[in-house]
C-alpha cells in the first residue's frame, strides 16, 4: 500500500512536469493559395454550448491539411444567419470563396441536435448545398465533423475525411514501459485505448467495413496476428505458425487476410481464409518476402523483397501467381500501400542514407519523394486518397507526422506521451456506427 | 506492471543512467563496447543466468569470427544441460521498416541457432524469436545506440 502510494506520487510528479497541452494539427507547411471560407458562426437556439462551438470545430477541420482558410468571426462584417441575409458583397470584399450559414436546434425524444445549414459559392452567388446533419448533443465534435465532411465535398467533389479515425500504436516512455493500440480522431484528440500489452504490439490495419482491426502482438513470446472486433472489444487469435505470424493485411472483401510466415524457415506471404480458416501460400522465394498490401480491387498484392539483393517492391497477380518487380530507384523501397484509386503506391524510400516517404505512379514509375523528414516509416492513406500520415522523429521524440498527396502541405498531429507510430488509417465511417466506438 | 514495477521504473527514468539501470529490460549485461565492425559477445551468468550477446553489422546478419567463437563457448556450456531450452533473439535498429527488420532479426537468432546446432546443442531445445526493432536496449537515433540493437540475445531458460 505504502509503496503504490509513493508510486502514484511519483508518477504524478514525472508526468505533471512533462505532459504536454491538449494541442491540434500544427501545419509546418501550407499551400500559398488556400480556398478562403467563412464558416459564419451559427444561430443557436439552445442554452449550450457557446454558439461558436461548431464553427471554431468547423473551421479547424477545414483548415487541419492546409487546404482552406477559415476566416475568425472577428474578420466578417456580418454574420447572416440564413441564404437571404446574406450580402455577397460583404464575402466578395473578403476574398470569401465559400460561404456557411445555418441554424442548430434541439428535437424529438431524442433530444438530437438538428443543423440546417447553407454552403453558397460567393462567386457565382448561388447555394450549392442545404442539408441537415443531426448527432446526440454528447457528441457535438462527431457532428461538427460530418459537417465538415460534407462541406469539404460539396466544395472539393471528393469524401471529407474529417470522421474517419486512425489507429495507432503508442508504447509508454520507461524502457519496460507497456504498448497500447490507440484510437483517436485524426487530429489525435478524443483518444481511446484498444487494448494493451506489457509485449509488442505491431501493424494495427482496419479492416475495409470498419468494423474490425488485425494487428501482431508478441503476448504469447512470440509473435501472433489477432482480430479485435472495434464494437464489441471481443479477440481472437488467427491460427499461429511456427516463426514469425505477421503484417496482417486485410482483403477488400474482407474475407482473407495476407500475412507473412515464416513457418518453412523463411519469411514469405501466405493468405488466411476465413472461409475455410487456414493458410494458403502464395509467394516461396529464399529471399525475405513481407509487408503485403491488397490493392484497391483485391487482384494484386504489392509486398517488400530483398530477392534482388536488397529491398524493393513487388506486385503479385493473385490469380496467376506471377511477380513483377516495381521500384528500380534506391537501395531500400519498402512497405508500400496502394492509393485508393490503385493507380500510384505510397512507400519507404532511402536517399543519401536517410528514409523518406515517396509516392510511385504505378503506370509511368515515376517516383516523387514526399518528405524531408529522416526515418519516416508506416505511411498511411487516407481514404479519400488526398492526405498521408506516418510515423517519423522530431528531436528524439516518435510522432505521427502528415503530408498532403501533392507534397505541399505538411503538418504534425499532437503527441501525446510516448512512442507513437504505426498509424492506420479507418475506411470512410458511418457517423452512427462510429459514435458507438466512444 | 505492479506498483513496485512502477516505482522501479519511474526512479530507473528520474535518475536517469545511474548505477540503478540494471532493472531496465536487457541491460543485465555490462555495457557492451561496441563497433559496428567488430562483433563482440558477452556472456554474463550472474543471477545464475547464462546469456550473451551477440552484435551485428548494419542491415547484415552474418556472425564475425569471433561472434562464431563466443557461441560455441555458449554452446560448449549448455549442451550437457539437455533438459534446459534455449531460447534465442532477434533484434535490430531503428532504420528502416518494422516489418522487415522482423525477418531481418529472425536471420540473426537462425543464424546464431544455426551455430548452436552445429556444435551440438539440439535443435529441438532451441526457441528463435524475432523482435525486430520493439525491443531496443538503447534509445536514442545514433550511432552508438543502433550498433547496441543490433543484437541476438542467446539465453539459457
Amino acid at each position: 500500500m505504502k509503496n503504490k502510494n509513493i508510486a502514484l506520487l511519483l508518477s504524478l510528479i514525472f508526468f505533471s512536469s512533462i505532459i504536454y497541452p491538449q494541442l491540434r494539427i500544427e501545419i509546418t507547411e501550407g499551400t500559398k493559395d488556400p480556398i478562403r471560407v467563412a464558416i459564419v458562426p451559427i444561430t443557436w437556439e439552445l442554452d449550450y454550448p457557446a454558439r461558436e462551438y461548431l464553427h471554431q470545430i468547423v473551421s479547424s477541420d477545414l483548415e487541419s491539411f492546409g487546404e482552406f482558410k477559415a476566416l475568425t468571426p472577428q474578420e466578417m462584417l456580418s454574420l447572416p444567419q440564413n441564404e437571404e441575409e446574406v450580402l455577397y458583397r460583404d464575402w466578395k470584399l473578403l476574398d470569401v470563396d465559400y460561404l456557411v450559414v445555418g441554424t442548430a436546434s434541439q428535437g424529438g425524444i431524442s433530444k438530437n441536435i438538428s443543423v440546417n445549414f447553407s454552403v453558397i459559392d460567393v462567386m457565382r452567388e448561388r447555394t450549392l448545398r442545404r442539408s441537415v446533419s443531426s448527432g446526440s448533443a454528447n457528441h457535438l465534435t462527431a457532428l461538427a465533423h460530418v459537417m465538415s465532411d460534407r462541406i469539404y465535398e460539396e466544395i472539393n467533389g471528393i469524401p471529407g475525411i474529417y470522421s474517419t479515425k486512425i489507429i495507432y500504436v503508442k508504447k509508454d516512455k520507461p524502457a519496460k514501459g507497456k504498448y497500447h493500440l490507440k484510437l483517436a480522431d485524426i487530429d489525435g484528440q478524443n483518444d481511446s485505448v484498444l487494448f494493451s500489452s506489457s509485449e509488442p504490439l505491431m501493424s494495427p490495419d482496419w479492416s475495409s467495413d470498419g468494423r474490425k482491426l488485425a494487428y501482431v502482438s508478441f503476448e504469447e513470446g512470440s509473435s501472433r496476428i489477432y482480430i479485435q472486433e472495434l464494437y464489441t472489444g471481443s479477440r481472437i487469435g488467427l491460427k499461429m505458425e511456427e516463426g514469425i505470424n505477421s503484417s496482417p493485411d486485410w482483403s477488400p472483401n474482407n474475407k482473407y487476410i495476407s500475412a507473412v510466415l515464416s513457418k518453412d524457415g523463411n519469411p514469405d506471404i501466405y493468405m488466411f481464409d476465413f472461409g475455410t480458416n487456414s493458410w494458403e501460400q502464395l509467394t516461396d522465394h529464399f529471399g525475405i518476402d513481407t509487408e503485403p498490401d491488397w490493392s484497391p480491387n483485391g487482384k494484386k498484392i504489392i509486398f517488400t523483397s530483398n530477392r534482388s539483393g536488397s529491398p524493393q517492391i513487388y506486385e503479385l497477380t493473385v490469380s496467376n501467381r506471377k511477380i513483377r518487380r516495381k521500384t528500380f530507384e534506391g537501395s531500400y523501397n519498402a512497405r508500400a500501400r496502394y492509393t485508393p484509386d490503385g493507380r500510384s503506391i505510397v512507400f519507404v524510400h532511402r536517399r543519401e542514407g536517410l528514409f523518406h516517404i515517396a509516392t510511385q505512379d504505378l503506370k509511368t514509375g515515376r517516383i516523387k519523394i514526399l518528405t524531408d523528414t529522416n526515418l519516416d516509416e508506416s505511411p498511411t492513406i487516407s481514404p479519400n486518397g488526398n492526405v498521408i500520415i506516418y510515423a517519423t522523429k522530431n528531436k528524439e521524440e516518435n510522432i505521427l507526422a502528415g503530408i498532403s498527396i501533392d507534397g505541399k502541405t505538411k503538418f504534425i498531429l499532437p503527441t501525446d506521451l510516448g512512442e507513437v507510430r504505426e498509424p492506420s488509417w479507418s475506411p470512410l465511417l458511418k457517423l452512427s456506427r462510429a459514435n458507438k466506438l466512444f | 506492471m505492479t506498483a513496485l514495477e512502477t516505482l522501479f521504473v519511474m526512479i530507473a527514468t528520474i535518475c536517469a543512467i545511474g548505477g540503478c539501470a540494471n532493472i531496465v529490460y536487457d541491460e543485465a549485461v555490462d555495457e557492451p563496447t561496441v563497433s559496428a565492425a567488430a562483433s563482440v559477445a558477452q556472456y554474463s551468468d550472474s543471477d545464475g543466468e547464462v546469456s550473451g550477446t551477440i552484435y551485428f553489422d548494419y542491415d547484415q546478419y552474418d556472425l564475425s569470427p569471433s561472434s562464431i567463437s563466443e557461441i560455441r563457448q555458449f554452446a560448449s556450456q549448455v549442451k550437457s544441460d539437455s533438459s534446459s531450452r534455449v531460447r534465442v533473439e532477434g533484434h535490430c535498429d531503428e532504420r528502416g521498416t518494422r516489418e522487415y527488420n522482423l525477418a531481418l532479426g529472425e536471420r540473426r537468432a537462425n543464424a546464431v541457432a544455426d551455430i548452436l546446432v552445429l556444435n551440438g546443442v539440439t535443435s529441438s531445445r532451441i526457441t528463435t524469436v524475432s523482435y525486430g526493432e520493439e525491443r531496443p536496449t538503447a534509445s536514442g537515433s545514433t550511432e552508438s545506440s543502433w550498433a547496441k540493437n543490433r543484437r541476438a540475445i542467446v539465453k539459457l531458460l
